[in-house]
């Protein structure tokens, strides 16, 4: 198993092979864990539930994966942070209003500081990306942080932030490119689109 | 640039409705401006994730992963993670058929479900509904003259599950399964396997890849798993 591919593991799972599972698990738990735990604001018990339904779907709906879709790792990222947002969302749902209550204001923009605080982190990758959030405005974080990380749609946010969806989706796109031009200034890694 | 472009960071962030993400698909094929920038604009979506501390998942977590999917094949448990998973976080439920999924997964352990009024109920719950667009009964015959099942075909969006229920089945041996297969003009496709609980009980999803239709439901009782054509004889088919 050790030497096979990503993308020959998944092919091995489709085809009911326990120990390929096994295998990605390995490879990749620490990355889908560190990311549950954040997606949860570091609930073990949410993130556990979160980790085993990414494996469960893995196993049952036998979805495919090719080099071409791009790096394994963001492919199930994308998966992870599609469940962690199901169960996400059915609690902002559960409270029956989208109006987010002020302790949990204070935890995003708690998080934000310290976030900041933050000594530098041995993570290149991570540590451009916290550069690049400095680069932005208040608004423009909090819009990043409301639509990656806490799963609220645009119109939600639209009605959080008190402001026309064309204005949050106008901010969307300059964050957007913000970010992607600060990434590719400082690293050269993301491609410079035209 | 057109009005549609203003839809590209939309649908990087994946909150078009499928309408809107087919014309921009379409809209995409055209215009060279959003072909430039969405792969940079992506790649910085994702970069998005790598925002969090690395840390290492507990030693004891695989176990506990592993136990949640592969439970099925254990006899006995003390108590049944699956069905703990579904009182305490799917109520309401809105994972569509990931929960569907996960209902037919513990279906195996879960005893006196049942499974119409669980769908039912999961219709009305869900953001995105699922419909049962067909439904078909399975009669037994040969050893298996006293079993029932009920077939449900449902659709979310454009994808189709087909759910079996099935009750009354004689136990088998340990290699033996019942299989199931997609009848389509005579040609068989394999649709997954059940093994009863003790009373008998079975239930079974099988996630239809795009474009397969069937005909009839058939039930072979197979020596052993994973056949790719019947080996064993037929014991229920669709009435
Ligand atoms: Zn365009």
């Amino acid at each position: 198993m050790k030497n096979k591919s990503d993308e020959e593991l998944v092919k091995l799972i489709v085809q009911n092979h326990r120990p390929a599972l096994e295998e990605l698990y390995d490879r990749y738990i620490n990355l889908i864990y560190s990311f549950s735990l954040k997606m949860t604001k570091g609930d073990t018990e949410k993130t556990k539930e979160i980790v085993q339904l990414v494996f469960l779907r893995l196993w049952t709906t036998k979805r495919t994966y090719s080099a071409s879709q791009g790096k394994f790792a963001n492919w199930i990222l994308t998966i992870t942070r599609n469940i962690a947002i199901d169960l996400i969302r059915k609690e902002h749902k559960h409270k029956g209003t989208v109006q987010l209550d002020h302790d949990e204001w204070e935890k995003i923009q708690g998080q934000q500081s310290e976030n900041v605080l933050q000594e530098v982190s041995s993570n290149l990758l991570k540590q451009q990306i916290q550069e690049a959030k400095h680069q932005l405005s208040e608004p423009q974080k909090r819009l990043i942080n409301l639509l990656y990380w806490e799963g609220y749609s645009l119109s939600e946010i639209a009605k959080l932030e008190e402001k026309p969806l064309g204005t949050i989706k106008s901010r969307l796109n300059q964050t957007l490119k913000k970010l992607r031009n600060y990434f590719s200034e400082e690293t050269g890694g993301v491609r410079h689109g035209k | 640039m057109e009005n549609k472009c203003e839809n590209l960071s939309l649908y990087i962030i994946d909150q078009l409705s499928e309408h809107e993400k087919e014309q921009f698909k379409r809209h995409l094929k055209t215009c060279a401006h959003c072909q430039n920038e969405l792969e940079s604009l992506q790649d910085t979506w994702q970069t998005l994730s790598y925002d969090m501390e690395e840390v290492d998942a507990p030693e004891s977590l695989k176990m506990e992963v592993m136990d949640f999917i592969f439970k099925e094949d254990e006899k006995e448990s003390p108590h049944n993670p699956i069905k703990l998973f579904l009182t305490k976080h799917f109520s309401p439920l809105s994972a569509g058929i990931t929960a569907i999924l996960i209902i037919g997964f513990a279906g195996l352990l879960w005893y006196n479900l049942h499974l119409k009024d669980t769908i039912t109920a999961l219709e009305e719950q869900m953001a995105s509904p699922a419909q049962i667009v067909r439904t078909f009964n399975l009669k037994g015959q040969d050893i298996a003259s006293s079993a029932n099942g009920t077939a449900y075909l449902l659709q979310e969006g454009h994808d189709n599950s087909l759910i079996i229920e099935l009750n009354n089945m004689p136990g088998i041996k340990d290699d033996e399964v019942y299989q199931v297969w997609l009848l389509n003009n005579g040609n068989r496709q394999n649709a997954g396997t059940i093994k009863p609980d003790q009373n008998g009980n079975g239930l079974i999803t099988y996630r239809m890849p795009k474009d397969q239709s069937f005909d009839d439901i058939g039930i072979t009782l197979e020596p052993n798993p994973n056949n790719t054509q019947p080996k064993g004889r037929k014991v229920m088919g669709t009435t």
